[in-house]
């Protein structure tokens, strides 16, 4: 499904993960599909106890399409006393999935899980095996689409289809690249109509 | 007792031992647009199934249509109790992916700590007036709104804007504070210690207070870890985990502060974590204060970040070209992902960024402190009373802006 919405970036720039060394106090790490629930039930034995965070990106174009993003944290080797504060690691593991694969659910590890696979199922549309619960969150029930991805244009299906100014398809477009999408489909559409004098 | 014809529409099923009843979205004590499914069994709650989305407004694609800069305007909308938190946590995660954290001016990140400190404290008095209230305690309310009034006015002395005052920016700040401000700042710092006194007063002892909240919602360190609980009820069930301390940003490791902690992990040990965490706050501002005597920038000195100087633009051909380029096209940041996180008044507060090396965001994922922190509700709400729910809300202090973004 085109989009004006679609940044058109080209090879490596469709990776911004892998173009520069991290800056971040995070270790990282890249985890194929296949292996991420072994790493992951390994990493909670290491004492990563925390599931700080769980969330997805979506780089359109790119082979695998998805990166499912876990931020873990490692507390104190012993739940601090009240005077010390504890001095906690991160780590990063940045999991690539096709379209069509789904990922283990990792909820029965840490409970925290359950609502943040649930919203990357609502948002991207990315499958948990496993999940006890795997509903829409945030958008309602009888949704249709996954808003997150690229290819979900910014206002809305119903809006997207009447044609933007031209003003407003400009900005993060690379100079020199030809318009796509349905902006430019419906807009031709419109000169055709108007050329032929229909209604 | 008979059955009535018509059941009425909060009661969505119903069988021998249990009736499923929804509890909002309306529901004056759920603090926003929560819904909860719960399952009881008379007075008990069977099981609890908290309903979110109700706010979901679409913040994180929105993102990925405007500027950098822009960006931050619908950012600051997701926590509105605290949007300096937002603001800053944005600015510091945009300022790391353009790889100038070490150049901002000493001046705006002194102010950013005192701006973040008095946002803490504001936040947490609506979090106490709204939790006083939903336990029948009026008068706390008026004296933490009375409170609030007072930071809120120093925001829009700041920003211009009382809620949303976008002073914090990538690279520094909107402007150095307002002739004045910190004549107000001083006088309100010397209000501090006894309203907070006041509050305390007002509920620490308060024996019906006590009754409602001691060894209700009970969260063990292990269950506040495995739900992803950050912030005060996490420090309050005994871990003394702080984002100020353990990943320092903005200068706090050179602040003296102390990071309060309770091992009960009850909505009372959560209250007095607040209520101390307060005062720490209060202590912070006292010595962010002490550094802005001298004055100095307070924005990066970046032609290519900040926009030049007003009075140079009528004079310079370059901050001309300077202001033209960043306010119709912005800058762009170098490719790369990078997540930062900062202490918000309710957790850990994250941003997850990744740049494709535009002028806009690709993709910015927020790490929510509210979201999680409200969904160990459904692990400490079994067992308890439905009175004794809204009291576990109120304790969590989710703010359903960030909860649904």
């Amino acid at each position: 499904m085109p989009s004006t919405q679609v940044p058109p970036i080209a090879g490596a720039a469709i990776d911004p993960p892998s173009l520069r060394p991290p800056i971040d106090d995070a270790v990282i790490e890249r985890v194929a599909p296949s292996e991420i629930r072994a790493r992951l039930e390994a990493l909670k034995a290491d004492g990563y106890a925390m599931l700080l965070d769980l969330g997805a990106v979506d780089y359109l174009g790119r082979s695998p399409r998805f990166d499912v993003v876990y931020h873990l944290l490692r507390l104190a080797p012993k739940p601090a006393s009240v005077a010390e504060v504890s001095t906690p690691t991160r780590l990063r593991i940045l999991c690539g999935v096709e379209e069509d694969i789904s990922l283990p659910t990792v909820s029965d590890l840490w409970k925290s899980a359950d609502w943040a696979e649930r919203e990357i199922y609502d948002l991207f549309g990315i499958r948990f095996d496993g999940h006890p619960d795997l509903r829409r969150i945030q958008m309602p029930n009888d949704w249709v689409g996954h808003p997150l991805r690229k290819d979900y244009p910014m206002r809305g299906p119903a809006l997207e289809r009447a044609p933007r100014p031209a003003f407003a398809n400009k900005t993060n477009v690379v100079a020199g690249s030809p318009p796509s999408g349905r902006t430019l489909e419906a807009l031709q559409e419109q000169v055709k109509r108007v050329r032929e004098g229909r209604p | 007792m008979t059955a009535s014809a018509t059941p009425p529409p909060e009661v969505i099923s119903r069988s021998d031992t249990t009736m499923v009843l929804s509890m909002g979205p309306q529901h004056p004590s759920t603090h926003g647009v929560l819904q909860i499914v719960l399952e009881i069994d008379s007075e008990n709650v069977v099981k609890a199934d908290p309903e979110i989305g109700y706010l979901h407004t679409g913040i994180e694609k929105s993102a990925e249509g405007l500027f950098w800069t822009q960006a931050q305007t619908v950012i600051e909308r997701m926590d509105y109790l605290a949007p300096s938190s937002n603001a800053l946590c944005y600015a510091l995660a945009v300022e790391r992916l353009l790889g100038i954290t070490d150049r901002i001016p000493q001046r705006a990140q002194t102010i950013r700590v005192l701006i973040g400190e008095l946002t803490r404290i504001a936040s947490h008095c609506v979090w106490l007036g709204t939790h006083g209230i939903d336990l029948g305690a009026i008068s706390v309310f008026f004296y933490c709104f009375d409170l609030r009034e007072n930071i809120l006015d120093l925001s829009e002395a700041t920003g211009g804007a009382r809620m949303h005052p976008n002073y914090i920016r990538v690279g520094g700040l909107n402007g150095d504070l307002p002739e004045g401000l910190l004549a107000r700042l001083d006088a309100l710092i010397e209000k501090f210690p006894g309203r907070l006194r006041e509050l305390r007063g007002l509920l620490q002892a308060n024996p019906i207070f006590q009754d409602r909240t001691i060894d209700i919602g009970v969260l063990s360190p292990e269950e506040a870890v495995q739900w992803n609980v950050t912030g005060p009820s996490l420090r309050a069930s005994g871990i003394a985990y702080d984002v100020r301390k353990a990943f320092p940003y903005c200068g706090y490791e050179t602040y003296d502060f102390d990071v309060p902690t309770r091992t009960e992990g009850d909505a009372y040990a959560r209250f007095l974590v607040r209520l101390d965490e307060m005062e720490q706050s209060i202590r912070l501002i006292e010595q962010a204060r002490r550094r802005l005597d001298t004055p100095g920038p307070v924005m990066i000195d970046d032609p290519k970040v900040a926009l030049p100087p007003k009075e140079t633009i009528a004079l310079s051909m370059e901050a001309l070209i300077h202001h033209f380029k960043l306010i119709s096209e912005g800058f762009r940041v170098p490719p790369g992902d990078v997540y930062h996180s900062v202490e918000s008044p309710r957790g850990e507060l994250g941003y997850y960024i990744v740049s494709n090396g535009e002028n806009k965001p690709y993709r910015i994922r927020t790490r929510p402190p509210s979201l999680y922190n409200l969904q160990a509700l459904k692990g400490i709400a079994p067992g308890n009373l439905i009175a004794d729910l809204v009291v576990m809300i109120g304790s969590l202090d989710p703010v359903f802006g960030e909860v649904d973004r």
